[in-house]
């Protein structure tokens, strides 16, 4: 009679299991971010490389590295980004600033690297990503006149903070 | 493109974002040294049903959640019917299956109830258009 059931093989659906529990391993801004490390890597925006190995063991703090578009003031140069996010990511901006030895001299970079960006903290939402502030950043420096720091350069760099979210930023009323 | 902010934090605190007097008077004293971030704004809430001590709230501060809490959940929800048009939730970048619950904002954007109210709670925003969620809310509420 063929009542006998075969155990195994008709219940291939085992494997759906292991991947729900993969999900709770690792948590959200771990998925989110892993998502856009592969999407960054493959498909990076022009003049951006992400530093994948880096980012790869640890995924809380990316290293970008940024060429200076053609055809700007900043062509030619090269530059980096730091990257830092915390666990409430992307709810949280994350906290970039430029390192290295190279810090872009621009009417809202600060010597230390500081970048006055409003997408970085009171403008930012979750429907932004990394790709889209290394965008920002590049669009930028490429829209710059002239280059020069800002005008509160070496008050600010004294007396902030390390961490560039902690600090209120203002508008530059260099225009009125 | 990116520029400096002003000092508007209106955002989160006021729901009815009346306050313009505060708005004001902040932005003309603060230059110097950044003053302490106020990202410690206890608006947030890990999720509209997570609850936290309230011993570590003010009344204040337990009303104006209650209220945020009480306009998320005017805004519609449903479960995804494989809509062509919102394919992803921007927040957690992961496709919508079908029968995900999901809620719409006023602006028609779609996202996961979990994803969307988490940012809700600290911003009355959409995430995508950035249009304020409260807007069709106000006109009811305020007078001129
Ligand atoms: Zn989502
Ligand atoms: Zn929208």
């Amino acid at each position: 009679m063929a009542t006998k059931k075969k155990p195994s093989s008709d219940q291939g659906s085992s494997s759906s299991a292991l991947d729900s529990s993969r999900w709770e391993v690792s948590c959200f801004w771990e998925r989110r971010l892993q998502k856009e490390l592969m999407s960054l890597m493959k498909e990076p925006p022009p003049g951006v490389t992400v530093d994948a190995e880096g980012a790869g063991q640890n995924l809380t703090q990316w290293i970008i590295q940024m060429d200076g578009a053609q055809g700007t003031l900043y062509e030619g140069e090269q530059f980096q980004l730091q990257f830092k996010f915390s666990p409430k990511y992307p709810f949280d901006s994350p906290e970039v600033t430029f390192i290295g030895p190279n810090i872009p001299v621009h009417p809202h970079v600060y010597s230390n690297g500081h970048i006055c960006l409003s997408i970085l903290t009171e403008d930012w939402s979750p429907a932004l990503s990394v790709q889209s502030v290394c965008l920002s950043i590049v669009s930028m420096l490429s829209s710059c006149k002239e280059k020069k720091r800002p005008p509160d350069n070496s008050f600010y760099v004294k007396t902030c903070n390390k961490n560039p979210k902690k600090t209120k930023w203002w508008y530059h009323d260099d225009s009125v | 493109m990116g520029n400096c902010l002003k000092g508007s934090t209106a955002d989160d605190i006021s729901l009815l974002r009346g306050s313009d007097s505060t708005r004001d008077s902040s932005s003309s004293d603060q230059l110097g040294p950044p003053p302490p971030y106020q990202e410690s704004l206890p608006v947030y809430y890990p999720s509209p049903n997570v609850s936290r001590p309230v011993t570590q709230l003010t009344e204040e501060e337990q009303v104006k959640i209650a209220k945020r809490i009480g306009l998320i959940q005017h805004l519609p929800t449903g479960t995804y019917d494989g809509c062509k048009k919102n394919r992803e939730c921007v927040i957690c970048m992961i496709e919508f299956m079908i029968n995900d619950p999901v809620r719409y904002l006023p602006c028609m954007h779609t996202y996961h109830v979990e994803c969307i109210d988490d940012w809700l709670m600290r911003s009355f925003t959409c995430p995508s258009c950035m249009e304020p969620v409260d807007a069709a809310l106000l006109t009811s509420y305020e007078t001129n």
